[in-house]
């Protein structure tokens, strides 16, 4: 049958995408080296209560390889991302943290992706602004060194281990806009008025049939 | 033929056409119409000048797919393509979820409460459909819903919150009672012999929208951010196109379409005697046969679980295995799709079991179905890797849809007088699953959603055990043999049991007689020795599909 084929065809070709997978699900994140990079993130209006407007605020993260740091010497490229902080990842399974690397899912935004240059012993910085898409919640900042191989070897962040301190809230924007909002009322009502113009127009026909 | 009854029935007793075994024309016609968009044929003129070959009442007997003539095959493509676009409209969330979450700061019962509420609308909306359409025809039955709630799926520009989002989602949900404008307008459109794979076609293609959403959304969504747009709001852009396809099948349906064969409800003239039933008694002998709950509940386990999973699906597979949006919306698609045959096949399987082993063989043929749907559920949700969760899925999806037509291969044998009452109580039953379901596996943290899923596999599987209490005195059971009392078992005792000796005297079960005659076939090769069966072929193939 053609469902055999399909069947087989798929399984076929979720294998192929199952085991070029299938090198990076063993590494943990406790086999880490922590604090190798220390990494402060200040966002550009700080108090009490604040909330960052995402797309407008911006961050602004210095960073440098702490002195007790020993895989110094396999650090191929900086990662920088943006992580959510527990309170953010209640009731949101989709966010949860694992110590499998591969099925962590507390860091999905990518700040900055940079080579690492081991001249340079000074702390460095850039600023980022929070993009458009960052939902609404409240997070911290960690670095990943990750060596040639591209596998993570190091990591520091901006909230201590308990992640409590030091963390910022971000408000995400709406996505709504006015232009979308009156089309939809445009054609909304379009939509209603149609209906109603054919069925009194209808209806009117059949009373002239009627009374003929 | 048709008899006059005092009490014109109430509005909505006919119900005619949820699953149309129903040999009565519900309007009579006569003649001289001559609207614009009426036949100029005359009643009494059988070699009318329509495309295919019609009965008496000019309903079609014969099924031609590819054909979208006038009045006929114009009116089955209309239906069912309404249909699959509320399904789209009515799911096209679920694919979009993990954007959706983000932008509206959603946790994991505020998703779960609003998959619930976008099913739980049409548990009544579906109920109501009948009268709607007995009032206003099917043309209007279905343009009113799909031109009244596209509004409702515009309307997702303007959420901005967990309440904001799960009230739309109740409302959009409220069109998923095309089924029944669809099925009542297949039904007035179509002979009896062949509605069964008319409806069921309708039935089953329409629920492809709950699986081609899950691709379309997602596309939709891609290609918009692609042209700009950022992702919080190009999600909202993307449900203008559920939106569209819906006012412009409305346009067409009131267009193209036309309510009977004859013609459209208002340009006819009304005249002739009609049967309508007392609703009061269809509603109690709904009520009062237990069947009908036990079906309620079986349904809610197959098409309830389904609804589900077109629900979770494709959040399932982007979170579990990391993929892409519209990797899981493809993996997603399949499982709805997979109705394109696999409702059909349930409905012809329970066909041939019924030709051996006559009800009975239905009765098996569905719990093993459903038992094995249950199963395979059990095992998606066991399943760690990416291939075995697609395998456990599809064989998953072929249990449940497939089941779901064997349950229309009992439904129209449960009773006669309040057929229409039970299968729209039935297919409320679909809804009805699919709410609970999602409210006790997927509304909250308490599982993961694996658990959920192996755990809804689970409470199928025992659900499905009550298909054993299903018991005919004339046909038997699962584990009993039809009743040895010489009476009872027959079908006429069965059928018959539904009308008053006022009735009777009346000769208003004359109707249910015949279907009785015609139902001896559900003996199975018995009914062949049993020499006291006549020889006209029984209306065999699927009624209606939900």
């Amino acid at each position: 049958m053609a469902i055999k084929k399909l069947l087989f065809a798929s399984l076929l070709i979720c294998s192929m995408i199952q085991s070029s997978h299938g090198a990076t699900k063993e590494r943990l994140f406790t086999d880490l080296e922590k604090g190798a990079l220390e990494i402060t993130a200040t966002p550009s209006r700080t108090g009490e209560g604040v909330v960052l407007a995402a797309g407008i605020d911006k961050l602004s993260i210095t960073w440098k390889v702490s002195s007790t740091a020993t895989k110094e010497p396999e650090f191929k490229t900086i990662k920088v991302k943006l992580c959510y902080a527990p309170i953010s990842q209640v009731d949101r399974p989709w966010r949860k943290t694992e110590n499998e690397l591969f099925k962590d899912k507390s860091c999905p935004h990518k700040i900055s992706s940079f080579s690492y240059d081991p001249t340079v012993k000074t702390a460095q910085s850039f600023d980022y602004t929070l993009e458009r898409d960052i939902p609404t919640g409240t997070y911290y900042v960690r670095a990943y060194a990750v060596d040639a191989k591209d596998h993570e070897v190091a990591f520091g962040q901006s909230t201590n281990q308990d992640k409590t301190t030091n963390l910022f809230s971000v408000q995400a924007i709406s996505g709504r806009h006015k232009s979308l909002d009156i089309a939809s009322v445009c054609f909304s009502v379009f939509s209603v008025v149609a209906l109603l113009v054919f069925f009194v127009n209808e209806k009117r026909k059949a009373k002239i049939e009627q009374s003929k | 033929m048709a008899h006059h009854n005092e009490d014109e029935g109430s509005i909505g007793t006919s119900m005619h056409g949820v699953t149309a075994r129903e040999q009565v024309f519900s309007f009579s016609v006569q003649g001289e119409d001559d609207g614009p968009s009426s036949h100029t044929v005359g009643f009494d003129d059988p070699t009318a000048k329509f495309a295919l070959p019609v009965d008496s009442e000019h309903r079609a007997t014969a099924f031609k797919p590819f054909s979208f003539a006038k009045p006929h095959m114009r009116a089955f493509h209309l239906g069912w393509i309404s249909f699959f676009t509320c399904f789209i409209s009515t799911f096209a969330a679920a694919p979009l979820v993990p954007i959706i979450r983000d932008n509206l700061d959603l946790t994991k019962s505020d998703i779960g409460n609003a998959g619930v509420a976008s099913v739980s609308g049409a548990i009544f909306s579906r109920l109501a459909m009948g009268a709607v359409c007995d009032l206003l025809g099917a043309r209007y039955g279905t343009a009113f819903l799909l031109m009244l709630s596209a509004p409702t799926v515009f309307s997702m520009s303007f959420v901005s919150d967990a309440g904001g989002y799960l009230s739309v989602r109740f409302m959009i949900g409220f069109c998923l009672a095309t089924f029944v404008s669809c099925q009542y307008w297949t039904s007035v459109m179509f002979n009896g012999k062949i509605i069964g794979l008319v409806n069921g076609c309708a039935g089953g293609w329409g629920d492809m929208g709950g699986g081609v959403t899950q691709l379309l959304m997602p596309m939709v969504f891609h290609v918009i951010k692609l042209a700009g747009a950022t992702p919080f709001t190009a999600w909202r852009i993307a449900f203008f196109i559920p939106g569209f396809l819906q006012v412009i099948m409305g346009i067409l349906v009131l267009t193209l379409g036309q309510d009977l064969p004859d013609g459209n409800l208002s340009t006819l003239q009304k005249r002739g005697e009609v049967s309508k039933d007392k609703f009061t008694k269809v509603f109690w002998y709904a009520v009062l046969n237990y069947r009908t709950y036990v079906l309620f509940l079986l349904y809610g386990f197959s098409m309830g679980i389904e609804m589900t999973i077109n629900n979770v699906i494709s959040e399932y597979f982007f979170d579990r295995f990391q993929l892409e949006l519209h990797t899981a919306g493809m993996i997603a698609a399949s499982f709805g799709m997979a109705n394109f045959f696999a409702r059909p096949l349930g409905g012809y399987a329970s066909d041939i079991s019924a030709r051996f082993f006559g009800m009975r063989g239905r009765l098996w043929t569905l719990w093993i179905l459903q038992t094995s749907g249950g199963i395979f559920c059990v095992w998606l949700g066991r399943a760690t890797s990416l291939p075995i969760a697609i395998l456990s899925m599809m064989l998953f999806s072929v249990g449940v849809q497939a089941a779901c037509g064997a349950i229309f291969g009992i439904v129209p044998f449960v009773s006669r007088r309040s057929l229409g009452l039970i299968s729209g109580l039935t297919g409320a039953g679909g809804n009805f699953g699919s709410g609970l379901t999602q409210l006790i596996f997927f509304s909250s943290s308490k599982f993961h959603a694996a658990d959920g899923l192996s755990l809804m596999g689970i409470m199928g599987m025992i659900f499905t055990l009550l298909v054993a209490f299903i018991h005919f005195p004339q046909w038997g059971s699962m584990f009993f043999g039809p009743t040895s009392d010489e009476k009872k078992s027959k079908e006429e005792h069965y059928y018959a049991a539904e009308w008053t000796e006022e009735e009777k005297r009346q000769g208003l079960h004359e109707g249910s007689l015949k279907f009785a005659e015609n139902s001896r076939s559900e003996r199975g090769r018995k009914a062949a020795s049993d020499g006291s069966s006549p020889s006209t072929p029984p209306e065999n193939g699927n009624p209606a599909h939900v």
